[in-house]
């Protein structure tokens, strides 16, 4: 015998404005902890001696641009792209931030030492890459 | 009233699963610095309770004292008063003596492929200055001759240096540091972070979301590019490479990994080498350095006698990434990286 449905438990549309109301604030703050506005866009991550100096935001770059960066008595000629960034030139001894040329990928670094000079790439993303080996 | 209350429970719900998720994505304890001649990059996470900004602070203090402790260019390191002793018995700091005697047996080992008596070679290449050169022939004939490992002693606390000989310890003491960062990191309760110190890079758990950390070995020919990802937790690995750090000089490019047989930079048909362990980083350090030296087929057969506990990446100048068979299922290849990919089995076929 089929049951019988008590009247009171029917939906009725203030059960679903409730529904409606806690979907849409799950989804406020999902967007505000999880949501990053940085998550998936590529940055750059620019250092002298440890600390960072500035972040670009790769992902709205419409056109190329140019960093001339002073640090510890050298002076570092960076380019950044929408995809990527790369170092010019620069008056250290041993090149080998010119050597690493264009990096693109998340994790990837471009490292001068005798400046102290540290460019990184990030995207914010749990499934880009932690480390780089090399 | 009722249909208020269970909304207000279904909002809070929502509330604590965000709550959770912004704790994952706490900002980890760390930073950038510049020692023992490279970037290290640190990211220490409290997800256990551990005291993160505790646990970096001792690290900076641990790197900078290992930094005068061992570098061969401060001429008030340990390692310089020992290399100015003019091959005298010379009373040095136990943790010195030790790291020496571990370097002497990782010589052994390896047949000599790694060796810290490579060190005149390696200045007279300038590869520890701002000024490379290729050396004369004759001038590398001559400091040869005292580049051999079995000719340092360690007995106790007292090292003695064969006649015209110097050490450097620059192979073994970044890989030497991360097995300190581990045990800091052990002793302030730390199970997520990750550590590394230029080429070499050590990660401690998983990460914070439960997933193992992604480490990318760099596409020697492209360091744009990877040329895979190794999923890995609560290990150490280290990379040495060619491309790593060179010169070029009448259109001839020279790297930085002397071949202590030939006093060259070495040619060994291999262009990246990385080695994995979850135990020691100094070893992974010295034997990124000696397989690379060895060549591929010499670099298998040490692998397949099992004397010590790693497993590796080699990366040869013909195209291939050969992935040893435990690293291969923690190993993701690059699509459209061009290599050939090849599973090396633990016996030979």
């Amino acid at each position: 015998m089929p049951m019988k449905r008590s009247r009171a438990l029917r939906p009725k549309p203030a059960d679903a404005l409730v529904v409606l109301a806690v979907v849409l604030a799950a989804a406020a703050l999902g967007v505000y902890f999880w949501g990053g506005s940085s998550s998936g866009s590529l940055q750059a991550v620019i250092s002298q001696n440890g600390q960072v100096t500035e972040t670009v935001n790769l992902s709205r770059l419409t056109e190329k641009e140019e960093r001339v960066i002073t640090s510890n008595g050298y002076t570092l000629h960076l380019v950044l792209t929408s995809t990527e960034v790369w170092m010019e030139s620069s008056t250290c001894p041993n090149q080998d931030c010119v050597h690493t040329g264009k990096i693109s990928r998340p994790g990837q670094s471009i490292v001068c030492l005798p400046a102290r000079v540290s460019v990184m790439l990030t995207d914010g993303n749990a499934s880009g890459v932690d480390a780089v080996l090399g | 009233m009722r249909r208020f209350f269970t909304g207000l429970l279904a909002a809070g719900l929502m509330m604590t699963l965000a709550g959770c998720g912004s704790g994952e994505t706490a900002a980890p304890a760390g930073g950038t610095l510049y020692a023992m001649d490279t970037v290290m990059n640190f990211a220490y996470y409290n997800t256990d309770g551990g005291d993160a900004d505790t646990a970096y602070t001792q690290t900076t203090q641990e790197i900078e004292r290992l930094e005068q402790l061992l570098s061969r260019t401060r001429s008030d390191s340990e390692i310089s008063q020992l290399n100015g002793a003019g091959g005298a018995p010379t009373i040095v700091d136990g943790e010195v003596a030790a790291i020496i005697a571990d370097a002497l047996t990782y010589s052994t080992a390896t047949d000599g492929a790694f060796d810290i008596t490579i060190a005149p070679v390696v200045t007279a290449w300038g590869f520890t200055t701002d000024h490379q050169q290729v050396p004369e022939q004759s001038e590398l004939d001559r400091l040869l001759k005292s580049v051999d490992y079995r000719r340092v002693s360690v007995d106790g606390d007292t090292v003695t240096l064969g006649a015209g000989q110097s050490i450097d310890l620059g192979g073994i003491a970044k890989g030497y540091a991360s097995d300190r960062v581990k045990a800091i990191l052990e002793k302030n309760g730390i199970t997520s972070a990750m550590a590394s110190l230029g080429g070499n890079v050590y990660v401690r758990g998983s990460k914070p979301d439960g997933s193992a950390w992604r480490v990318a070995v760099q596409d020697p020919k492209n360091t744009a590019a990877y040329a895979g990802v190794l999923s890995l937790t609560d290990s150490f690995a280290v990379t040495s490479g060619g491309y790593q750090r060179y010169f070029t000089q009448d259109g001839k490019t020279y790297h930085h990994i002397i071949d202590p047989a030939t006093g060259a930079p070495a040619e060994s048909g291999l262009t990246s080498v990385t080695i994995i362990s979850p135990d020691n980083g100094t070893m992974c350090d010295a034997f990124s350095t000696a397989l690379f030296v060895m060549g591929e087929k010499k670099a298998i057969d040490f692998w397949r006698t099992g004397g010590y506990n790693f497993e590796m990446v080699l990366i040869t100048a013909d195209g291939r990434v050969l992935v040893s068979e435990g690293a291969a299922k923690h190993f993701e290849q690059e699509k459209g990286s061009g290599y050939a990919y090849e599973t090396i089995p633990r016996t030979a076929p």
